[in-house]
Order: C-alpha cells, then structure tokens, then sequence
C-alpha cells in the first residue's frame, strides 16, 4: 500500500501538520488557543484518513469529532476558564520535576515504539510478500469495477457502502449499544451540571449543602 | 533491548551522569530507524505518525495542570489510536482480508465513546468548577495524604 508521486508529497504535509499543531496544542497559553491547534490536528487526521481510502470516517470525524466534542470544548472553555494563564497568573505546567519525568518517559516511549513497529513491520512484509505483490492489479481490478463519476473524472468509491453495509448487519448490537451509551451519557451530563437552584428544585440537594449555603 | 536499557539504567543511575547518554542513545535509535526504513509513505510509516501522536498526547496528559487541556490531550490520543486502525484497514485490504472493514467499523466506535466521555467529563468540569472555584489539577488535592 505505498503511496506514490503526489499522495507521498500529501501524507507528509498532513502529517507533520497533525504533529506540530499536536505540539502546539499541548504547549499552548490560552485554552481557546489549543482548543483550536487541536482542531487542526483532527483535521490533518481527517485528509489522513481520505488518503487511507476511508472516507466515510474522514466525514465522520469532521462532523463529529471536530463539529461537536470540540464545539463542546469551546463551550465548556467559556463556561469555566478564568483567563489566569494567559494574564501570567497561573503556571502553565506542573512542577519541573514532573516535566522532566514526562519528557524522559516520552522519549522512552518514542523510542520503544519505533523501535517495535520497525521490526514488526519487517515481520509482516515477509508473511505477506506474495499478497504484497498482487496489491497493484487488486487495486486496478477493483477501481474497474466502479461507477464513474457524471462528470467522467473520478470515481465513486464504495467506501461508505462497505461501512453501512458492515455496520447494520456484522456490527448490528455493538451499534445499539452505542445507542443507548450515548443515551445514558446525555442523560449523566444533563444531571452532573445542574446548578444548585435546579438541585433543590427537585429535591436532589444535599443537606450539608442546603445549610452551608 | 529497549526494556533492559531503561531498567538497567534506573537501577544504575544518578541523574546527572545518566541523562544525557540516554537521550543521546534514544535519538541515534530513533534515527537509524527512520533511515533504515526508507522515505516511501507504508502503513508503518502511518503507525509511527499515530505512535507520536499518542506520545504527544500522554505528554500533555502528564504535565498540563489545566483540566480541560488534559481533556484534550485524551482526545488526541483516541485519534491517533483512530489513524492506527484505519491504517490496519487500508493494509488489510490491499492484502485481499475480507474483514479489513472491520478496522473502520472500530473507529466509528472509538469516535461515539470519545464524544460520549467527553459530554459526561465535561460535566464533571463544570460541577467541580461551580464547587471548588478552580479547574487546575493541582488545587484539587482534598483527598491527598
């Protein structure tokens, strides 16, 4: 599956792009700031993703991904985010012992999984070297078999079919029971953010709290 | 090897000696692996952008004190747990496996669980904001020793 010519030039575009926007997300001052340095990165994740041939999750995770969880960080950030850091009163980072020791288990980490993904990648090139080799006519023979597109340039992947198809027939209860997860998390932060008017409404409010104030 | 390295060394070491042969032994590692490997973009190549995506995202885990940023870097790690999946997708059906949509399909789902813990920690942001007046980790230490 190596990509070639001009998808080669993009992975490492789209790819450096996640990571430097990763880094300067998680150093960044301001949260509305990293909030949308994280946004880049899940983004540049996307166009990964449509280089991958899954354009269905690429989709998915531009609407969902960065149009609700993160619109819901931003949210939140309003809501909550007194603004110290960035008028330079608060610190930004845990003490430096701590960074320190995160940067060395970082580098520890880093190192490991390269490491480990080099050589099972060389593992896996030598179990599937003669299906390695029929990669390209598989790949001809199935683009021979799409639709083209109206205007005759491209064609329609199947992509999204392959993914509904598998999900409403294979994956039919894990898609329930996402469902209902979804369900019980709206319901759970609906109950977590009440305010103290609405807790002692419905009697919820706690005794100790009632006479504290 | 690598797990020798770093316990060898713990047991070994005093700090200021140690650390800069480490970091020097880990960067010539990381190097000749990224030469060894070639420049054509392969499904391991993808693996490791997912690979430093997550380190990334543990790094701001660990050292962020501001909670929502923490929350963010959580996310950033379930996406580069996503790019390896869809990755392993890709490859497997290159190879001809009649299941590489499955690969796809767990993405779909470590998407719906992230959104969903995200709403439910929000929430646990916000009730401890109204409770406590601060959202930095280190403030919230009534339960330490």
């Amino acid at each position: 599956m190596t990509l070639t010519g001009w998808e080669a030039v993009f992975f490492w575009v789209f790819s450096s792009a996640a990571l430097v926007a990763a880094l300067l997300m998680v150093m960044a001052r301001n949260a509305v700031h990293a909030a949308l340095f994280l946004i880049s990165s899940l983004v540049a994740v996307a166009a990964l993703f449509v280089m991958l041939g899954a354009e269905f999750i690429a989709g998915v995770q531009v609407l969902v991904y960065v149009g609700g969880v993160m619109v819901l960080f931003l949210f939140v950030v309003m809501l909550v985010n007194v603004g110290a850091e960035e008028r330079g009163g608060e610190r930004l980072f845990n003490s430096s012992a701590q960074v320190a020791a995160t940067i060395l288990f970082s580098l520890l980490l880093t190192t490991g999984l390269i490491y480990s993904i080099n050589q099972g990648y060389r593992g896996l090139i030598e179990r599937d070297r003669d299906r390695l080799e029929a990669v390209g006519q598989r790949r001809a023979q199935i683009v021979e078999t799409l639709t083209t597109s109206a205007t005759g340039t491209m064609k329609i992947s199947r992509d999204t079919e392959q993914v509904g198809a598998s999900l409403y027939r294979f994956a039919a209860l894990p898609f329930e029971i996402a469902s209902v997860l979804l369900l019980v998390a709206i319901v759970g932060a609906v109950l977590l953010a009440r305010t103290r008017k609405q807790e002692s409404v419905t009697g919820d409010l706690d005794s100790d709290a009632e006479t504290s104030g | 090897m690598i797990f020798s390295l770093s316990s060898a060394a713990m047991i070994h070491w005093s700090m200021p000696e140690a650390f800069p042969g480490m970091m020097q032994g880990a960067t010539r590692i990381i190097w000749e692996q990224i030469v060894q490997s070639g420049s054509a973009p392969d499904l391991s190549k993808f693996l490791v952008v997912a690979a430093l995506l997550f380190v990334i995202g543990v790094a701001g885990v660990l050292t962020r004190r501001n909670v929502i940023i923490i929350f963010m870097s959580i996310e950033l790690i379930l996406n580069a747990a996503n790019l390896n999946f869809i990755a392993f997708a890709r490859y497997l059906q290159d190879t001809g496996n009649l299941n590489a949509v499955a690969g796809q399909i767990f993405a779909i789902f470590v998407i719906v669980v992230a959104a969903a813990e995200a709403a439910v920690g929000l929430g646990i942001v916000i009730a401890l904001y109204r409770n406590r007046e601060t959202i930095f980790v280190d403030e919230i230490d009534l339960l330490k020793w």
